[in-house]
């Protein structure tokens, strides 16, 4: 009898318990509620993740061969989808009109007309060009295009006839995937050299941050010049495009390493790593499972504000003609030919993808506000 | 302060050489050098003779001494002001700095002197009305201009005023002008190009200052000595210029270190793409073309203004706030 209350007392504890428990939310559920109080954050984190697919799937996406160099459309404005034609008449699907060129007799340039009886219905999922996913899908079906004598160039053709829609979406795979890996190995330098700074401390950590003042004390870009310059003319593109990465990674792990030494310097004085110490931890085992998951969400958070600048280097350095090369194409690279003012202001399109350079270093600087934010739940 | 201003010049030794020297090793790492491809073009052309000029020009460039002793003479060379002679053209280095760091300075004065002027006062204002709509408004534009490459900008500017009235804005002055001596008209045709590389700078440039400026002045402004100072009844305005902004310059002092460096060398690419006559696209020409005394002189300047600028920014921290002198 007299034991039956005292356990029934304990059920219920229990069960107040767990209610409690269920009421508590995980950190990682408190940074995600504060990531999404940001909307602009939110915003910029998707569009992100839109454009992250649609370069891993830029042929599907792109309607034509990004290097096919179309010989009678050269330097051709965008005629775009139109709705209405040119009587007036209202077209629930798209189309596109046919487009004839002929050369001006007097200025020898090259002139556009559409031909109002040729209407070629934008199409979806058409067959089209081959082309991989991941390097090992194989398929030649596109999320849409016109059919063949027509042909939809969205944003125009370059001064090689080779469409720029299609090549913005082969660029984005360049120019995004940089600065992921540029941070990277950022993060993997910087991380390393800035924890065992602070850990070692003493003579090494003398070194280390005049090392990092010295190269702080040059400004970035002439020095990614200098450094762009030091990559072989003759190299194959896909090592250029990791030398690129490598440049881009070599003068920004430096700010990163110092904020990872400062914070690596106040938790090595803390209770739970002193604890750690005294049970016998191996230095190895303090560093990787106490000072290093405390510090990841603040390195990670840093080394996200650092991507919108890697883009806009590689973008900088592939416009001047220092940075990626063809076959390869970067978004730098497919502006570089607005470098000559006269091609830009006859074909003031090929700026088109200055939009999406553009868009892209706003969305993950709203990203990057919303990840500080939520890398400090308790902050007020 | 004379023993902070002592050790901080003392500091100032050591850094010096050792940018001169990072600089120079960069211009030096590429694989072979002007001669080498000067040479290759030359026997491409159809020069026969070119290979034996090879070791009489390397001597004369003084490119066949080692490493380190070509450093030590360049850097004698440089504290007697003798920068060396640029590889391609011939000319004396100092006399290409000199000759091009007046259209420069010019240039990034203006964009410099605009963008902080028009940072400052709107990241006050934003401060001043947290929440308001303008204060929204200008915080969204300020993040939009955050990061933003300024010659794309300049190109889109370049295009529309090329489309409003058919003028190609680029350089400083129209050809009809060039080498003329003074007149109103030059300095309209001079203002005409300017606004063009100033504006595309100052969009980019005063949104991180804005942005700086209102975050300190809101962490200013939420201290007690401020509550402390509205409670004694003194006036706003008195509260935020005489206090609070006062307090909150420091970030912004501190950032004065990057800014004699962004005066020579600020916006390379725009500089390129609008076809300025300025130093930075010099700089670029000589990094290409491996013009080892022209481009190493121009990064060492450059390592050198950061110095300087630091040095300045810290005296004048240390000149404001006794908390720092005296730590």
């Amino acid at each position: 009898m007299a034991v039956l209350p005292k356990a029934g007392n304990q059920t219920t504890k229990r069960i107040a318990r767990k209610a409690d428990e269920a009421k508590l939310i995980s950190i990682r559920r408190l940074m995600w509620l504060r990531f999404k109080r940001n909307r602009l954050a939110v915003v910029g984190g998707a569009f992100l993740v839109v454009m992250y697919l649609a370069a891993i799937f830029a042929g599907f996406i792109a309607p034509n061969d990004p290097t096919l160099v179309h010989s009678q459309y050269v330097s051709m404005p965008p005629y775009g989808l139109n709705f209405v034609d040119t009587s007036g008449n209202f077209h629930l699907i798209p189309f596109v009109y046919g487009v004839k060129s002929a050369v001006d007799p007097k200025t020898f340039r090259k002139t556009f007309k559409i031909i109002p009886e040729e209407k070629y219905p934008l199409q979806f999922f058409v067959r089209g060009p081959e082309y991989t996913i991941l390097g090992f899908i194989k398929t030649d079906i596109h999320l849409f295009g016109v059919e063949a004598p027509g042909t939809l160039f969205l944003f125009g053709t370059d001064s090689q006839g080779r469409d720029i829609f299609s090549r913005v979406w082969y660029g984005a795979q360049v120019s995004l995937s940089v600065g992921l890996l540029g941070v990277f190995l950022t993060l993997v330098f910087g991380s390393i050299i800035g924890i065992a700074s602070g850990y070692i401390g003493g003579l090494f950590d003398d070194a280390v941050q005049r090392i990092i003042e010295l190269l702080m004390s040059f400004p970035q870009l002439p020095l990614w010049l200098a450094l762009a310059a030091l990559i072989p003319d003759n190299w194959p593109s896909d090592r250029i495009y990791f030398a690129i990465t490598l440049v881009l990674a070599i003068l920004s792990w430096g700010a990163l390493a110092r904020q990872t030494r400062s914070m690596v310097y106040a938790l090595r004085e803390a209770d739970f790593v002193t604890a750690a110490r005294y049970s016998n931890c191996s230095d190895w085992r303090i560093i990787t499972r106490h000072l290093l998951p405390n510090t990841m969400s603040h390195i990670i958070v840093i080394a996200t504000t650092a991507i919108p600048g890697m883009i806009m280097g590689e973008t900088a350095l592939s416009f001047l003609g220092l940075g990626i090369r063809s076959p390869l194409v970067s978004w730098g690279l497919l502006l570089s030919d607005a470098q000559h003012v006269r091609v830009l202001l006859q074909q003031p399109w090929i700026l088109t993808p200055a939009i999406f350079v553009i868009a892209t270093i706003i969305a993950f600087n709203f990203l990057g506000d919303g990840l500080r934010d939520a890398a400090d739940p308790f902050a007020k | 302060m004379t023993r902070y201003i002592i050790r901080r010049l003392l500091q100032f030794i050591p850094s010096m050489i050792l940018i001169a020297f990072v600089g120079f090793l960069i211009m030096e790492l590429p694989p072979g050098d002007y001669v080498t491809d000067y040479i290759r073009a030359q026997t491409l052309g159809g020069n026969r003779d070119a290979a034996t000029q090879e070791a009489a020009m390397r001597e004369q460039f003084g490119l066949d001494k080692p490493f380190l002793l070509r450093f030590a003479d360049w850097t004698t060379n440089l504290l007697r002001g003798d920068f060396g002679i640029s590889l391609a053209t011939g000319t004396s280095v100092r006399e290409i700095i000199e000759s091009k760091l007046g259209a420069t300075v010019a240039v990034s004065l203006c964009a410099f002197i605009l963008s902080w002027a028009i940072g400052i006062a709107l990241g006050v204002y934003s401060a001043t009305h947290q929440y308001s709509k303008a204060d929204n408004f200008l915080t969204t534009i300020s993040f939009i201009g955050l990061g933003l490459p300024d010659f794309l900008i300049a190109l889109a500017f370049l295009v529309f005023a090329w489309q409003l009235n058919g003028e190609v804005l680029t350089g400083l002055q129209s050809s009809e002008y060039i080498g003329k001596p003074f007149s109103i008209g030059l300095l309209l045709d001079f203002l005409k190009h300017l606004w063009l590389p100033v504006t595309a700078v100052v969009l980019t440039g005063m949104a991180w200052v804005m942005r700086v400026m209102r975050a300190n002045l809101l962490n200013e402004l939420g201290k007690n000595y401020v509550t402390a100072l509205r409670a004694k009844g003194l006036p706003e305005r008195t509260v935020i210029w005489k206090h609070a902004f006062r307090n909150a310059l420091h970030p912004l002092i501190g950032a004065l270190s990057q800014t004699l460096a962004f005066l020579v060398n600020g916006f390379v690419i725009t500089s390129v793409v609008l076809d300025l006559p300025t130093i930075q696209v010099t700089y670029l020409d000589a990094t290409q073309a491996q013009d080892l005394y022209l481009a190493g002189t121009i990064l060492t300047f450059i390592g050198f203004l950061v110095l300087l600028g630091t040095l300045v920014s810290d005296l004048l921290l240390a000149w404001l706030d006794p908390r720092i002198r005296f730590a």
